[in-house]
């Protein structure tokens, strides 16, 4: 597991420079498009591809499509050998092996499964891969999210490392004083407490000083907040977000409608 | 007492420390006993650990932000999955919340509760987003049980419930253990807590 919690990958590019906000909608429009637009596999191949083709233009398309594929490599292997072989819809078969056969309606849907899968990534990685986490929480803020979710939303991301080390000197401490952790099941469930406590208990006894901190910096305080970091949104963002939510509300419609009348 | 101010009093100053911290145990505590190779994942051990200390809204909002921020930093996948972390923490609080968390035989039957009521929304979404997979060793069974005929959906049932007992199970055993054994002046703070401790 890496060191470092996060896709983010520094950088300036146009990418970088657009209000979170706006790749925000993007990408929930784009998953929107992605399993509920019309069009089967098009509509999942359109809205990846564009993911992908704004990624290039702001040198991020290989990151992103390593990233991909380290996380859905396995799952699509899986996916082919499931549905090729034993999809109960099979029919057409390509190639026997024994008593089982390769069907041309498994892999078929395999690949729009896998597909649709990479799409969704690609769309949300235009987002998180250019986007420091912080930036975004201070944008769901600004736009009128609660300050206390927005803490939620930011303050793990800050206290992952720190207890992240924590975990690190508690398996080192409890090996070195001899904690049996190989050998039978029973002998193997019985050191879980001894490894899980020690951190629980010592992270929740913090909370109450973190509490305190808080208050006293005036965090439930009902004024507004001022921020150090601007984050610049412009007009034309704000018309490109409206027509994202406005065109895949459309297909939507369409995709439910069509699917009504044809079940009719 | 009202909706709003049973609200405000779940969500204290406290309770939102107590959430932001239990997110990252969440993300964390998998990676701890990892080294234990045990058939668990402990990945909702801090939502649990919320719900019965500060209620099953607390714990919902504690499960859907943890698969949030989890999709934002290392797997997108994870935001897919956010609706049964979600209901892993609601189911978990009102399980408490009905005195089914004071006993340890009560907190194995509640792990139970959890696993079936988690598998309602985790079903759909593995079968329709997914194609019944997940890239992990479940896999296993859901291929073994269609090879024996059955349909992809009932396979997919009975992956996910015997994938999620064990860790639920054990899940729900542990936050007992450790809500029992937290110091009083710290459960103290904590009201929803005493449907627990009793």
């Amino acid at each position: 597991m890496s060191t470092h919690f996060s896709l983010y990958q520094p950088g300036s590019s146009y990418l970088h420079r657009l209000h979170p906000l706006t790749k925000l909608t993007f990408s929930l429009a784009a998953a929107v498009v992605v399993f509920g637009g019309p069009g089967g596999w098009l509509a999942a191949l359109f809205p990846g591809l564009l993911a992908m083709l704004l990624l290039w233009r702001a040198g991020l398309a290989w990151r992103a499509a390593l990233t991909i594929f380290r996380l859905l490599a396995l799952l699509t292997v899986v996916l082919f050998l499931v549905h090729g072989f034993l999809n109960p819809h099979n029919k057409s078969i390509l190639l026997s092996l024994g008593p089982f056969g390769l069907g041309q309606e498994g892999l078929a849907y395999a690949a729009l499964v896998a597909l649709r899968l990479a799409a969704t990534l690609a769309a949300s990685l235009l987002l998180t891969v250019s986007t420091q986490p912080a930036h975004l929480v201070q944008a769901l803020a600004e736009a009128g999210l609660p300050y206390g979710l927005a803490y939620l939303l930011g303050s793990p991301l800050l206290l992952l490392p720190q207890i992240a080390g924590r975990v690190r000197s508690i398996q080192a401490a409890q090996q070195a004083r001899g904690l049996k952790t190989e050998g039978s099941l029973l002998q193997r469930a019985r050191a879980l407490f001894p490894l899980a406590a020690p951190l629980i208990f010592s992270t929740l006894v913090d909370v109450e000083e973190r509490s305190l901190a808080l208050e006293v910096r005036g965090f439930s305080a009902p004024n507004p907040k001022t921020s150090l970091n601007e984050l610049v949104d412009s007009p034309a963002q704000r018309t490109a977000r409206w027509i994202m939510i406005l065109l895949a509300g459309l297909l939507l419609a369409v995709e439910l409608s069509w699917r009504v009348y044809a079940s009719h | 007492m009202s909706l709003k101010e049973q609200l405000k009093q779940d969500f204290s100053t406290l309770t939102l420390a107590l959430i932001a911290v239990a997110i990252v145990l969440n993300i964390v505590l998998g990676q701890t006993v990892s080294l234990l190779k045990l058939p668990i994942f402990l990945d909702s051990i801090g939502t649990v650990l919320v719900a019965l200390l500060a209620g099953p809204w607390a714990g919902a909002l504690t499960g859907l932000l943890t698969n949030l921020i989890w999709g934002l930093i290392s797997d997108p996948v994870a935001a897919a999955f956010a609706p049964v972390a979600l209901v892993i923490g609601l189911v978990a609080g009102l399980c408490a919340k009905y005195g089914l968390f004071k006993q340890w035989w009560q907190a194995i039957l509640s792990g139970v509760i959890i696993t079936l009521a988690l598998s309602i929304i985790a079903i759909p979404i593995r079968v329709y987003m997914f194609g019944g997979v997940t890239g992990s060793g479940a896999d296993f069974i859901t291929a073994y049980l269609l090879a024996t005929g059955k349909d992809l959906f009932s396979a997919v049932i009975i992956t996910v419930i015997t994938d999620n007992l064990i860790d639920k199970v054990a899940t729900a055993l542990l936050a007992w253990a450790i809500v029992k054994g937290l110091p009083r002046r710290f459960t103290a703070r904590f009201q929803r807590s005493s449907s627990v401790i009793g």
